[in-house]
């Protein structure tokens, strides 16, 4: 199964946003992977596997793959002991990629499950396999808040956003000292928000950046339908109409707390920074996969008013005025954004010195207009990610 | 086998069509306001409404039996108005117009061909009987008896009778059971035969009671007495005329029927009650012929409750003083969305014993998208959308005043109020392309539809759907949209006050196919309720039948509640009919065996006969 000279690379998370992508860049480049992972409702592993590989054009690497249902909170990942002891005499690294990236307070019980209490049973492994590295997918928001300059060290912070940083940096403190206590080297991947290839625009997941900007899209199509179908009696209550030359004028103030940044790098800057990290880092250590050019949601709203034929749309830093009228469109898209609105003005600066070495300087690109319309016209193409295999 | 049940109408033949009347009996009230077929109001029989000419039709072109004298008259009497054509649609997406048509070419073609006439000759007991109830409202003629040998139940196969006799006052019934038990004949009292145990067929005479209308309120005492001849609909219309509300099941059925049966519940069961809590009195002739009234000391206990599946019944109800309820101008509809059953019933419970709303049922995904939507094609559409993109399995229906609105609103929970519910009605046809119901799952997220409590969302929702009664009348046959545009823009049609009251949707469970239900007394015990739920589905799925979970109605202060678990069948499938027969049995076991184990279950059939009793024998002995 191993590639000649390539490590073999126990991978979980493979049928996730980041696992997938990175999965299959390192097929491409010839690694042999044991997607550790589960059965769908109605699809086994392997089945959901080779439909990934397949939208990756990559169906010739299957070969390279071998699926075994792992069930992370089990003994042994709940894995028959025969194909357990022969899983880790053929590992190599770790790659441990899954997670559970809900925000929500109410499922803090379930994303502490997935990401913290669960570690046990992919350390052991590392460790029954003799692992010579462990590969840590995390984010860069384990710095938590109220700091401004989050260095490539473990986080000792207290408060965070949501449950999902929180779990993700109890994660990392955990991990690196069972990696410590047994040898083995560990590497902290830590990226900020990703969207979908910067080239190409394709993605597989269509939350973050991507959430504003549909629910904002879906807002207008509401309002357009009612302009074009039904006289636009609601629209026009709420000030909203078409402009003579074809742009839909909805107003949308978006309050944000204090001018700040968004941080955002695409997918496939993620994955060949990774596979650099995991190529070049003998040692380990702890590397941020963040912008070091920000974009702002200033720049983001213009791109999108530009792109969706709207305009409108205003940002606003500065706490929102008491009694402030919104109207239902306004209303709505708080409401969407909510769980995202602490990144959207972002004050902290992420150090990269580790990453730089290892990466040899690999920057992300600047979020640029092309870019943004690469990326959403695909977003809308697949439907969100509804249409996404046909 | 002739599986056409699902085939849609328009590709059905007059046959098929009248071989899947419902026999629900709703073409006898003018539900929809659009009037009801002439001739039946004319002539009373059955057999002159759409319903007895689909049995009819079916009866002749099955070739069971053959042209007589009534069948020209009925046949002849329909002007073909196309009146049915809209109840039934509205109902189960049928058009009995062809039918009707088709009636009329064969009797036609039978007598231009110059076939037989068959003559059915008065023997001495018919000869008797119209002595008493008069010559036009009793008769043995084929055309007239067969329209009376089907009744809603799988376990019972059709029965024609002899005879068929339209008495007009209690004196008249009670001279027919004497005639009768001299004579040693068989009779059986029908309502409109819409029961679901199945017990209104037999040979023998039938005694039909859709004369007896008589309505007279006496609004000091809080009660109106109605003739047994009186439906749900109508006596619901009159209460509600003078400003009050009765507690009414199935609109077509016939109230003394309903409470002799198994006694009236509904939503409104809630606060209204069961059994002896509808009525304040009642009159009955005996099986000897003799007239008691129940509040007679000397009368028979029908008070009380005997565990006993075939109780006998204890005669025939002649009348029945049923309750008045107030109603306050307050009075408002709103829907409750939950992720689960076990959540849906924790509510249900609270606000029943915290006394807060009128009516409160639990439905699910099913029985409320076939209820809102006008085709069994956009029904599963809907059903789809509820429980994968909006992510409601179940909802709670509440009636209350704005004091109950008020504290579910104080307890938290998020609902679609009459205004979103009336958007959601008539904007369905565009949640089936709307895109933005995906950002509304994931905006539940944090809290189950929270979005909800977005205050103007109800205005983008409306915005959203464009609900209109155009939108909705595009979903149904091109030819009756401009009727159910019409229908539609009447605000009753989109109110959840006066749907609960009047119900005139619930047989829309039978659309798909007929139904039988398995319905239990027991207390909202959320592990019991559960094991039932999973046990009759597994009884359904090991006979390869359809099923689903229908309602759960709190009743007594949250004590018990009655639920109701549907089976689906082809009546028109031999080897169906004989899979449902073996789930209803195991069923029923199902059902004694909890009732032993528990000492609080009580299965439906067991109150067969006994509606008369009070709920509290039936619910706590
Ligand atoms: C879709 C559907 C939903 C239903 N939902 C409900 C519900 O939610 N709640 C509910 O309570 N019921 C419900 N039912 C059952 C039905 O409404 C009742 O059983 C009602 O009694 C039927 O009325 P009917 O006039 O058709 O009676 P029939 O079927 O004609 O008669 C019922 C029984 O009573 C006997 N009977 C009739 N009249 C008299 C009389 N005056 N004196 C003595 N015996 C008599 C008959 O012989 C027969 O055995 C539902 C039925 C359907 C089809
Ligand atoms: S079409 Fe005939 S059966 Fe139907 S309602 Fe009109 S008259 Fe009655």
């Amino acid at each position: 199964m191993a590639g000649k000279n390539k490590p073999v690379i126990a991978l979980t998370g493979a049928t996730g946003f980041l696992g997938s992508h990175l999965m299959a860049t390192m097929l491409k480049k010839g690694y042999s992977i044991i997607v550790l992972g589960r059965t769908a409702k109605n699809e086994s592993l392997k089945e959901r596997i080779s439909r990934l590989l397949q939208w990756f054009g990559i169906d010739r690497c299957l070969d390279q793959v071998t699926c075994i249902d792992a069930d992370l909170s089990q003994y042994n990942l709940g894995i028959e002991n025969k194909e357990y002891s022969r899983l880790c005499s053929v590992a190599d690294y770790v790659i441990h990629c899954a997670s559970d990236t809900s925000f929500s307070e109410s499922k803090r019980e379930k994303v502490m499950a997935a990401n913290v209490n669960n570690l046990q049973g992919i350390l052991e492994f590392s460790k029954n396999a003799n692992v010579s590295f462990f590969h840590y997918i995390s984010t860069a928001y384990v710095a938590g808040t109220g700091v401004t300059y989050c260095k490539e060290i473990l986080s000792s912070a207290k408060s965070f956003t949501n449950v999902y940083e929180e779990s993700k940096a109890a994660a990392e403190n955990i991990i690196s000292l069972f990696c410590q206590k047994n040898s083995i080297s560990l590497s902290i991947i830590r990226p900020s928000i990703v969207y979908g290839d910067s080239q190409s625009g394709r993605s597989l997941k269509f939350n973050a950046l991507y959430f504003p900007i549909r629910s904002a899209q879906s807002i207008r199509d509401i309002y357009l339908n009612d302009l074009r179908n039904n006289g636009g009696i609601k629209a026009t209550k709420n000030g909203i109409y078409i402009d003579k030359d074809g742009y839909l004028f909805l107003p949308l103030k978006i309050y944000l707390p204090h001018e700040g940044d968004l941080n955002i790098i695409p997918v496939d800057y993620f994955v060949n920074a990774t596979i650099k990290i995991i190529e070049n880092c003998s040692q380990g250590g702890i590397y941020h996969l963040t912008n070091n050019f920000p974009t702002t949601m200033k720049i983001v709203a213009k791109y999108y008013e530009q792109l969706m034929k709207v305009r409108g749309v205003e940002i606003i830093y500065g706490p929102q005025p008491d009694n402030l009228l919104r109207n239902p469109a306004e209303e709505l898209f708080d409401r969407f954004i909510e769980p995202y609105r602490p990144y959207l003005s972002d004050n902290r600066v992420f150090d990269r010195t580790n990453t730089s070495l290892a990466t040899d300087n690999l920057n992300p690109p600047e979020f640029t207009y092309d870019i943004f319309k690469t990326c959403m016209e695909y977003a809308i193409e697949v439907n969100w990610g509804a249409s996404i295999f046909g | 086998m002739q599986n056409f049940v699902n085939k849609s109408d328009d590709k059905k033949t007059p046959y098929e069509t009248a071989r899947n009347c419902r026999h629900y009996a709703m073409c006898k009230i003018d539900f929809l306001g659009s009037g009801v077929c002439e001739s039946g109001l004319e002539k009373q029989f059955v057999s002159f409404y759409p319903q007895g000419r689909m049995i009819l039709y079916e009866a002749l072109a099955g070739n069971k039996i053959s042209v007589t004298q009534k069948c020209i008259e009925i046949a002849g009497s329909c002007n073909l108005c196309g009146k049915c054509d809209y109840q039934c649609y509205f109902l189960n997406e049928m058009r009995p117009t062809k039918v009707m048509e088709a009636l009329k070419n064969h009797v036609e073609t039978y007598i231009k061909n110059g076939g037989k006439i068959k003559l059915s000759k008065d023997d001495d007991l018919l000869a008797e009987i119209k002595k008493i109830v008069g010559d036009n409202w009793a008769t043995n003629d084929e055309a007239i008896t067969v329209t009376y040998s089907h009744d809603l139940s799988a376990i019972s196969d059709p029965k024609v009778p002899d005879y068929v006799v339209m008495p007009n006052t209690k004196e008249e019934i009670s001279s027919l059971v004497k005639l009768f038990n001299k004579n040693k004949i068989t009779y059986t009292i029908r309502g409109n035969g819409q029961n679901l145990l199945g017990f209104a067929i037999n040979d023998g005479v039938i005694i039909d009671l859709n004369r007896m209308k008589t309505i007279e309120f006496d609004e000091k005492n809080w009660l109106v007495k109605v003739g047994p001849g009186v439906t749900a609909f109508d006596l619901q219309k009159q209460a509600q005329k003078r400003g009050y509300r009765i507690n009414a099941s199935e609109p077509a059925a016939l109230l003394c029927a309903n409470i002799m049966c198994s006694g009236i519940m509904s939503t409104f069961s809630t606060t209204y009650g069961i059994n002896a809590d509808n009525f304040i009195n009642a009159e009955f002739v005996n099986h000897s012929g003799s007239l008691f009234n129940l509040n007679e000391i000397s009368s028979p206990n029908l008070y009380s409750y005997k565990n006993l599946q075939h109780k006998d019944s204890p005669g025939i109800c002649v009348s029945a003083s049923i309750r008045l309820h107030p109603v306050t101008d307050d009075e408002k509809g709103i829907l409750v969305p939950f992720e689960t059953l076990n959540n849906a019933l924790d509510f249900i419970k609270d606000c029943s014993v915290r006394h807060i709303g009128l009516a409160l049922g639990i439905v699910g995904a099913e029985y409320i998208s076939t209820f809102l939507s006008p085709t069994k094609k956009m029904a599963s559409e809907i059903k789809n959308i509820f429980v994968d993109k909006l992510n409601i399995p179940w909802l709670v229906v509440v009636i209350g005043d704005k004091y109950a609105i008020r504290s579910i609103s104080e307890m938290g929970f998020p609902f679609f109020d009459q205004n979103m519910f009336k958007s959601l009605y008539l904007g369905l046809p565009s949640l089936k392309t709307a895109q933005w119901l995906d950002l509304v799952k994931e905006l539940s997220d944090d809290e189950p539809y929270s979005y909800l409590k977005v205050k103007s969302f109800a205005e983008l929702f409306e915005t959203a759907l464009s609900p209109s009664p155009r939108l909705y009348s595009q979903e149904v046959d091109k030819e009756l949209s401009p009727f159910f545009e019409k229908l539609f823009s009447r605000q009753e049609m989109t109110d959840l006050v006066w749907l609960n009251m009047y119900r005139i949707m619930s047989t829309r469970l039978g659309r798909k196919k007929p139904f039988l239900p398995a319905l239990i007394y027991l207390p909202i015990d959320n592990d019991l309720i559960n094991d039932f739920s999973d046990k009759f589905r597994l009884i359904a799925e090991k006979h390869g039948i359809d099923n689903d979970f229908g309602f759960i109605t709190p009743i007594d202060n949250g004590k018990r509640c009655i639920f109701e678990y549907d089976f689906f069948y082809d009546y028109n499938d031999p080897d169906e009919i004989q899979r449902i027969r073996q789930v209803a049995m195991e069923s029923n076991m199902l059902i004694d065996d909890y009732s032993v184990k528990t000492g609080t279950v009580k299965g439906h059939p067991y109150v067969l006969y006994q509606g008369f009793c009070r709920k509290e024998n039936l619910l706590y002995s």
